[in-house]
């Protein structure tokens, strides 16, 4: 197609030499350079709050690599733009905030650089699972991770004290509170079932023992519709046929008015949500607490996680090194680590990130042991693996579990599972995927 | 005589009524504006309260005022886009109307059909076409497509062929004046109104656009104010959606366009069949 | 001014051969460049597809293929394309009459309070005022007055007692999304009949008046017939906009349970590209879309003779 648009793509990269803002990366050398005293600029794909207050610090102290944050609306839309520029061969930044769960999509589109040598070393300072996320178990370094997000249960305390209740342990416990304080006041909910929210049900999966992906050999396997998630499927179906919990979608106009009037008591959520509750209900500060998740087995206790992500290079990228070197201090030097946690309002994933969190988020200001609660999640994390076409499993969850949430039955809920499944499992094989079994 | 008061009063009623439906969501905005980001979700819906300029200096100070500079960015999308759009439709219109050559009722079905053509799907490969020039995220990104308006030629065509009398252009060749002369001199200053239209048409299709931007634009400073605002409202799971400022931006957002229909309201007089701007 | 004088100066000689192609030029350039390009190189990647080999993690794992006809068969027998397409025809047989009905009759009681300035200058004002107002902000508003604990309507239901309709539940989506079409819209066509309306000299009612005509006869037999050619340009505009229904939806989508990522034509479109990321599959579902919107609205307009689009003076 190149060269058939060639005179016409003439006259208008004429009238891009016109522009001062064409983008940073569109110059003519693609070769790595080594030059050290070379002043390179790099674009900063992010949507994590106040990121260009961090990048000051960094361009501070290294004049000659100086890194610009472009803010973005969130994890989907990033991805989006980035896999487009991807397949268009420019428009791409240097680096790129991406969520774990987009890491295989984006390696499998081939947009996402290996970093092995120059950010391999920093291994041991991340969990584990953490690491795993980045590597997708290979020798490849895909990204240095950045932010984690284990899941932890919020509740209304005033509102649990009135009836007697504390927080749960199980989910039969949630499950009896969720009853209780609907049937002393109908308006009120512990919860509610959100179908426009898949990354929660997937972190509620992996908390029951899921992984819905896996690769075996050189086939991917998927395992959606598997006994765990039924039961998490089954669960929450069950509340919601009850009518003991909401079904509507979280993060709307409704659902911040539920939060303000004291309707909403409850919020199965991860470490990152007391800023998601100061700014959507501020006047109720001084009213949550934070606690541990309710468990499937109080004597193995487990968490997933709901966000969190890494920090990676791009392919597109014409300094990938000094890109790395970026990547790796702002997720490992501890002054970079200390300014993700109060600047960026991130929990940031290294191991270091319990010494720089010292004292709770103003939102919890009276819960001491607010981070120490969130460390413990963090151990407690379940593995999980994700596969290279989440977003059809995601778009496909939204699909299959409105249309349940709406109907307010069990049995489609469970049922969403088997559709989730098959949309899968096509797409892979559509794609020309190996897909075991 | 009383049943034509009566009948009267109905169309004064029924008029009335329409206006209030078109108002509602204009009056609510304009009310949930005045509120802090707690009355919002708290206070009856149609009371107002008193922290509009709260909510605006909130809007303000969000990342040094780049609300700003998307207001800015989109009169500048807007304008410089309809201007452009205006005087290569006006160009296009007025060979199409006046001149006799081989291919024109060609390239006029071509643009008729250009006009069925959905925006949304020139957005995809427009971007990867744009990309392959390395112009995406860039100024001209948006501007360029929007410089072409299909519609606005056919509009254009339809003015010149009503409002430009051949006999005119005959004199002026007389005269010794350049095609071009006669066209900046003569043409031009004869299909003003209708022009007005065409620029108000393009001003608020380019306006009120958001897929091509959305795509095209990776760096929010260049962002118009539809995208900015979807982006203020969908911050992800971890960010609470900001609603006051999408509210208090929404308001301010509307606040020029109605200020242009007020000021040339007499040039959305558009007869769009018979093809004469009746001002 | 002889006719021979005239033909000549229309078919000028010499150096002006080139006049009309000039003034084409810039217009045919941009046509060229950011609709017909488009165009054609969506139908080329309606024809490709990606293969990947393996577990599709290496940078070399992905080739682009020919498909040949499959991406359309695939889009054909998706089973969310056509409910998709029968959602957005009951969306049509909504909205179209409705916001054409009601601008008729706006345009017709404005043309009948012809005298009366005031009101008639105010009412055209507010209904106009939609239009200026971008559809993805329009439907944020109405999401909000959708939405029960935030919504005004909730309250005026509850305060004559009876308990208010959930707008977004399965029964009255379509119904919720159409109003903010009918919103936006109304206005914009109210304008365009009334315009035509205007350029009916008084006196030809007058003397229908004299006849003993009442108004609604008048309006019937006299002003109807004389706006048909903008109520055909207002119908073919209408549904082209309905086929492409898109950004109301959208917005509205993360409020509901009740609208699925492929609710419209178009939503499929935009699932295939950026969620999916099949930009193959949605290149094809656009096509069909695009050759459906030609085939519907030429067809119209061959139907009603082509009078409206003015083709030749």
């Amino acid at each position: 197609m190149k060269t058939k648009y060639a005179p016409l793509m003439a006259a208008l990269t004429a009238a891009a030499l016109f522009t001062g803002t064409a983008c940073s990366n569109s110059g003519s050398s693609s070769e790595q350079t080594t030059d050290p005293n070379e002043k390179v600029s790099l674009t900063y794909w992010t949507w994590a709050p106040n990121m260009d207050k961090v990048a000051a610090a960094w361009n501070a102290k290294n004049p000659n690599i100086q890194v610009t944050v472009n803010k973005q609306d969130g994890g989907d839309p990033a991805v989006t733009k980035l896999l487009t520029a991807i397949k268009a061969g420019s428009g791409a930044p240097d680096i790129m905030q991406a969520e774990y769960q987009k890491i295989p999509t984006l390696v499998s589109a081939d947009a996402l650089a290996d970093i092995a040598a120059d950010a391999g070393s920093l291994k041991d300072k991340f969990p584990a699972g953490a690491w795993n996320g980045v590597t997708l178990g290979s020798d490849a370094v895909y990204g240095v991770p950045q932010d984690s997000g284990p899941l932890m249960f919020f509740y209304r305390a005033d509102v649990f004290e009135k009836n007697g209740l504390s927080a749960p342990k199980t989910w039969d416990e949630y499950a009896t509170a969720a009853e209780k304080i609907h049937k002393a006041n109908p308006k009120q909910y512990l919860g509610t079932f959100s179908a426009t929210d898949a990354g929660l049900f997937t972190g509620l999966a992996q908390q029951a023992g899921a992984s819905w992906w896996g690769v075996q050999g050189d086939a991917w396997s998927v395992a959606i519709d598997e006994p765990n998630t039924q039961k998490v499927a089954a669960y929450w179906g069950g509340l919601v046929e009850k009518g003991v919990i909401d079904n509507k979608p979280m993060y709307t106009p409704e659902w911040n008015a539920a939060l303000n009037d004291g309707t909403q008591v409850g919020w199965v959520s991860a470490v990152w949500a007391p800023g998601v509750l100061e700014g959507s209900a501020k006047d109720t500060k001084g009213k949550w607490k934070a606690a541990a998740m309710p468990q499937w087995d109080a004597a193995a206790p487990a968490t997933g996680a709901w966000g969190g992500s890494a920090t990676s290079v791009t392919t597109q990228s014409k300094h990938k090194k000094q890109a790395a070197q970026f990547v790796s201090w702002l997720n490992s030097d501890p002054e970079a680590v200390k300014l993700l946690a109060t600047e960026a309002s991130v929990y940031p994933a290294s191991n270091d990130a319990a010494s720089v969190l010292t004292s709770p988020p103003a939102f919890f200001a009276d819960q001491a042991d607010y981070y120490a609660i969130a460390a413990e999640a963090s151990k407690q994390m379940k593995p999980f693996t994700y596969g290279p076409n989440v977003n059809v499993a995601y778009s496909a969850f939204n699909d299959a579990f409105g249309k349940a949430a709406e109907s307010k039955k069990a049995s489609a809920f469970t049922e969403s599972l088997t559709t989730m499944q098959k949309t899968t499992v096509d797409d892979l094989k559509n794609a020309g995927f190996n897909v075991a079994g | 005589m009383s049943l034509k008061k009566g009948r009267s009063k109905t169309a004064t009623a029924l008029l009335l009524l329409g206006a209030a439906y078109c108002l509602l969501p204009v009056l609510w905005v304009l009310i949930a504006s005045s509120k802090s980001s707690g009355e919002l979700f708290s206070t009856f819906t149609l009371a107002p309260s008193t922290h509009l300029f709260d909510n605006l200096a909130d809007l303000s100070g969000y990342r040094d005022g780049l609300y700003w500079r998307w207001m800015a960015n989109t009169a500048l999308y807007a304008g410089v886009g309809a201007a452009a759009s205006t005087l290569i439709s006006a160009m296009a219109g007025f060979a199409l109307a006046k001149f006799d050559f081989p291919g024109k009722s060609a390239v006029f079905n071509v643009i008729l059909a250009g006009v069925l053509v959905p925006g949304v799907l020139l957005a995809i490969p427009q971007y990867l076409l744009l990309a392959k020039v390395g112009m995406t995220n860039t100024y001209w990104a948006v501007l360029l497509p929007s410089f072409i308006s299909p519609y606005g030629i056919y509009l254009a065509r339809i003015f010149a062929a009503a409002s430009v009398p051949t006999e005119i252009l005959e004199a002026s060749r007389i005269d010794g004046a350049g095609d071009w002369r006669t066209f900046g001199t003569v043409v031009l200053p004869m299909m003003r109104t209708g022009l007005v239209t065409v620029f108000l048409f393009q001003f608020v299709a380019v306006w009120n656009n958001f897929m091509l931007p959305y795509i095209m634009l990776g760096d929010d400073r260049l962002y118009p104010i539809t995208v900015g605002l979807n982006g203020l409202l969908n911050q992800g799971a971890n960010q609470p959606a900001m609603y006051t400022a999408v509210v208090t931006g929404a308001l301010v957002s509307i606040i020029p366009l109605i200020a242009l229909f007020l000021t040339l309201q007499r040039y959305w007089q558009v007869d769009l069949a018979a093809g004469g701007v009746k001002a | 001014m002889t006719p021979s004088a005239s033909t000549t100066a229309r078919r000028p000689v010499g150096r002006r051969a080139g006049t009309p192609y000039a003034f084409l030029a810039p217009a045919m350039i941009l046509f060229v460049a950011f609709l017909a390009a488009p165009i054609v190189y969506a139908a080329y990647l309606s024809l490709r597809k990606v293969k990947v080999s393996g577990l599709g993690l290496g940078a070399k794992s992905r080739t682009e293929i020919w498909a040949g006809l499959d991406n359309y068969a695939r889009s054909l027998t998706d089973p969310d394309f056509l409910p998709s397409v029968g959602r957005i025809g009951l969306y049509g047989l909504i909205v179209v009459p409705t916001m054409l009905g009601l601008a008729l009759l706006f345009a017709l009681l404005l043309d009948a309070n012809r005298t009366r300035e005031s009101v008639g200058k105010f009412a055209r004002i507010s209904i106009f005022l939609p239009y200026a107002v971008p559809a993805v902000v329009g439907s944020l508003l109405w999401g909000f007055l959708y939405l029960p604990r935030v919504s005004p309507i909730t309250d005026l239901f509850e305060a004559v007692g009876i308990t208010a309709p959930e707008l977004l539940s399965r029964d009255l989506t379509l119904w919720a999304v159409a109003n903010i079409a009918v919103w936006g819209g109304t206005g914009f066509n109210m304008i365009v009949i009334y315009t035509a309306l205007r350029a009916v000299p008084l006196s030809l009612y007058e003397s229908a008046r004299i006849d003993g005509a009442s108004e609604v006869a008048i309006a019937w037999r006299i002003k109807i017939p004389i706006v048909t050619p903008s109520l055909i340009m207002t119908f073919v505009f209408s549904l082209i906009a309905t086929l492409q229904v898109f950004a109301e939806p959208m917005t509205l989508r993360p409020l509901a349970n009740t609208i699925s990522t492929t609710w419209t034509p178009l939503m499929k479109v935009y699932r295939d590209a950026f969620t999916r990321n099949d930009l193959y599959a949605a290149a094809a579902t656009s096509v069909i879309i695009a050759l459906a919107t030609f085939i519907l609205s030429f067809g119209f307009l061959k139907l009603v003779g082509r009078r409206a689009f003015n083709q030749e003076d």
